[in-house]
């Protein structure tokens, strides 16, 4: 799908007529990764006064939420999505010192992490790179971390929601284990738990006590949302 | 007349690579382990590296070509697998290729329901007993992690099953060194002895360091295990395009070459001479569905590369076909399956392992295997070439042929068809009305057939009592230490 004008359009120079206009413009852009024209028009979105958190919110987070639920519906391919990334960060790098404190919005802190034992990753930092790409705040504690550490990051960083990776069935319970251990910490009822990778089962999920099981990485993202109440 | 001496047969093969684009490859991989380095998390690793001539600098250890080398010329072309009987049964060396299963699939097709379920110790077992029977399947894995034992005793029980369910050599997979101890033990029980085990292995081990350039403490642990005690041992990393390895292939090739290459140097540094099988694996990520693809036309190419890069080295090498990202036995799986097995066999990949995987390796299949056996079966007929000889030539009968009259009934029919032909078992070659009234059977549902046939028949000849009895005792004291523990 297709959103906005094409991009060419831009390259050969013709102005904005309207704001609006120049949002949208962004989150097409966006949309096709062109970094250099998306930070270009948010130059000229900003010289045409607009406040910061509206190109953030009208363009760039626009144009992401359509990446969503492209390649979610199967339309988009992953290097798209990090192309598409790409270009939201070229506009955020601009906006990032604009933005008043507390402007920059975040669609929740999400703390990500492959259990103990276990040190398969590409599943998980796709899961995080697409959480990026919806607007959450990210930590990422790596491969093997152990029940301690998560309940000691849930500690520091107080995120609203934790994913925990396994994709061996002999680290599996490792998951529960942190469970358990968030609830003697007594931190269970700050964070909604979600966990995935290729052994586990959505009644698996249920079972260990977790909120939520995501098969992959674009319904991952939607879970996310859901468990945060958007 | 003077015997004139037989024309020889072209058996065909393929290669992927020249002289030049293996050199270029070889080159690069000496540039990222003396340049780049890698991360060795072993310390035992590291001081045997750096003791060799390795050096450490901005946190990884740079290996240089020498080491390499070195390691090459003292590792051996070839490594001669037995069965659990003491039967030289799969000699892994240039020019013989050998199939079998893959390792530890959380999930299993049921035989009997059909239902996809968590595999279990019995599934192991079973797979195994099937293997055991098929003739194209010359060696073992596990096909599945069994879910009704205590997580870390998986690699244990499915060992147990393995070979309990089959005398054919077995590659096994392993958690960590305990494992690996409890696994010897048993191993020499069957073999009846540490020398006898080592004089005719049944049994190969299979680990693997992460791509790119991290070598996990409890892998190198285990690959030194193997170095130690003289089990023959693969370390094939996996530079998966665009995840593990870079989107194009002769950068994956070049990163895998040098990760394995530092598993041989470690091995040829603890023992040389140590049973190394060479390779990687170089799946496809899939950049819609972000799996790793089983049934990328990357893998075959990849291994058919990276069997040039053997023979190069004189180093016999692993390779991965018969496999499906299918989730059922399908057209798909059948392609996937078929393309896979026939590069095998033209690149003579000496081992070829995850056959009968299907859904990109998280499920196992015993229809896979079986359909796999019939696809072996026919590429190996293919690869027999064209005998050119007095008897095939059929000089006399064509004379003889009535024009346009046929061969059917021709002398030379009769006395060559039973080896001039290839026959198929499990493919249907049925006219239609012979097929309905048959209950109008697809592959798949003749492959199920089949095996539950096998199931019920076929026999195994069951382990030596000595060795049960070291298993009892291995369990038990698992058993005991997890008491302890909890
Ligand atoms: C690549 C791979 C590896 C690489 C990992 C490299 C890395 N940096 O991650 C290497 C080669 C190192 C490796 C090692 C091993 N592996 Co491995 N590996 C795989 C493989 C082929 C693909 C996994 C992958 O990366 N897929 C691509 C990513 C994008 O997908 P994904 O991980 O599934 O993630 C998606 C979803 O699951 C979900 N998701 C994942 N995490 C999370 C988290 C949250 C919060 C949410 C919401 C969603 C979510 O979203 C993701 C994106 O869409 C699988 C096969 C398979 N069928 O999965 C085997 C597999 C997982 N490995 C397996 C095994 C056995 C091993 C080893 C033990 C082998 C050995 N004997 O040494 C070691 C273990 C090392 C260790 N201690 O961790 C088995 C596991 C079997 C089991 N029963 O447990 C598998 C299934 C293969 C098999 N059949 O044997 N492996």
């Amino acid at each position: 799908m297709v959103i906005g004008l094409p991009s060419d359009h831009l390259r050969k120079g013709r102005t904005m007529d309207t704001k609006a206009h120049v949002l949208e413009q962004i989150a097409s852009n966006l949309y096709k990764g062109e970094d250099d024209v998306v930070a270009t028009l948010v130059h000229q979105a900003l010289d045409q006064g607009m406040a910061p958190a509206k190109i953030l919110n009208g363009g760039l987070i626009a144009g992401m939420d359509e990446v969503g639920k492209d390649f979610k519906a199967g339309d988009l391919f992953v290097p798209e999505v990090l192309i598409a990334a790409r270009a939201m960060h070229a506009g955020m790098d601009i906006l990032r010192p604009l933005l008043a404190e507390g402007e920059v919005p975040s669609a929740g802190k999400y703390l990500i992490g492959t259990v103990q034992g276990d040190l398969h990753d590409i599943g998980k930092n796709l899961v995080k790179m697409m959480l990026e790409g919806a607007g959450f705040e990210t930590i990422d504690l790596g491969t093997d971390v152990k029940p301690d550490a998560f309940v000691a990051a849930v500690r520091e960083h107080q995120p609203q929601l934790i994913g925990m990776s396994a994709l061996l069935t002999t680290t599996m319970t490792g998951m529960k284990a942190t469970i358990e251990g968030l609830e003697e910490a007594g931190l269970r009822d700050t964070v909604k738990i979600m966990v995935g990778g290729a052994p586990l089962t959505a009644a698996f999920a249920e079972q260990i006590g977790a909120d939520a099981y995501a098969p992959d990485a674009a319904t991952a993202v939607d879970v996310a949302r859901n468990l945060m109440g958007v | 007349m003077t015997e004139q001496i037989p024309i020889e047969t072209l058996h065909p093969t393929i290669r992927m690579l020249s002289d030049e684009q293996i050199e270029a490859i070889h080159h690069a991989s000496l540039d990222i382990l003396s340049g780049t380095g890698i991360v060795m998390k072993n310390e035992v690793g590291r001081e045997l590296l750096v003791d060799a001539g390795a050096w450490e600098s901005e946190g990884r250890i740079k290996i240089p070509p020498h080491l390499v080398m070195d390691a090459i010329a003292s590792a051996s072309p070839r490594i001669p697998m037995f069965n659990r009987l003491g039967e030289l049964t799969m000699p892994l060396e240039a020019g013989k290729v050998f199939f079998g299963p893959g390792s530890d699939c959380p999930f299993t097709i049921d035989v009997e329901t059909g239902q996809r379920r968590k595999a279990t110790a019995e599934d192991v077992r079973r797979i195994a007993h099937l293997c055991d029977s098929l003739a194209q399947i010359d060696f073992v894995m596990s096909m599945g992690s069994p879910s009704d034992v205590p997580p870390l005793d998986h690699y244990l029980h499915s060992f147990i099953s393995m070979i309990r369910g089959s005398v054919k050599p077995n590659v096994y997979t392993a958690n960590n060194r305990e494992d690996m101890e409890d696994i010897y033990r048993i191993a020499c029980a069957v073999a009846g002895g540490e020398d006898e085990l080592r004089e005719k292995p049944f049994m190969l081990h299979y680990a693997e360091p992460i791509s790119p350039l991290l070598y996990n403490d409890e892998s190198v642990d285990k690959l030194l295990f193997c170095a130690e005690k003289g089990i023959p041992v693969t370390y094939p990393p996996s530079p998966n395009t665009g995840g593990g390895g870079p989107i194009t292939l002769a950068g994956a090739l070049a990163l895998g070459n040098a990760e394995s290459l530092v598993g041989l140097a470690l091995t040829q540094l603890v023992r040389p001479g140590t049973p190394f099988l060479y390779g990687m694996n170089t799946a496809a990520l899939d950049m819609k569905s972000a799996i790793v693809s089983y049934g990328s036309p990357e893998w075959p190419l990849g291994m058919a590369a990276c069997a040039d890069l053997a023979r190069y080295y004189d180093l016999p090498v692993w390779g991965t076909a018969g496999a499906a990202d299918s989730k059922v036995v399908d057209a798909q799986a059948g392609i996937e399956a078929a393309i896979s097995m026939m590069s095998a066999f033209l690149t003579r990949c000496n081992l070829v392992h995850d056959v009968g995987y299907i859904e990109y390796g998280t499920t196992s299949s015993m229809e896979m295997l079986v359909v796999a056996d019939e696809i072996i079966r026919e590429v190996r007929y293919i690869m027999g070439g064209v005998e050119i000889s007095e008897r095939t030539l059929a000089r006399e009968a064509i004379h003889r042929a009535k024009p346009g009259g046929g061969f059917l009934a021709d002398d030379h029919t009769l006395d060559n068809w039973k080896w001039a032909q290839w026959r198929p078992e499990l493919i249907d070659r049925m006219r239609y009305d012979r097929w309905v009234e048959k209950g109008r059977k697809d592959m798949a549902t003749r492959a199920n057939e089949r095996a539950r046939q096998i199931l019920a028949e076929h026999q195994v000849p069951p382990l030596p009592e000595a060795a049960e009895e070291v298993i009892a005792e291995v369990l038990k004291e698992r058993e005991d230490s997890a008491k302890r523990t909890t």
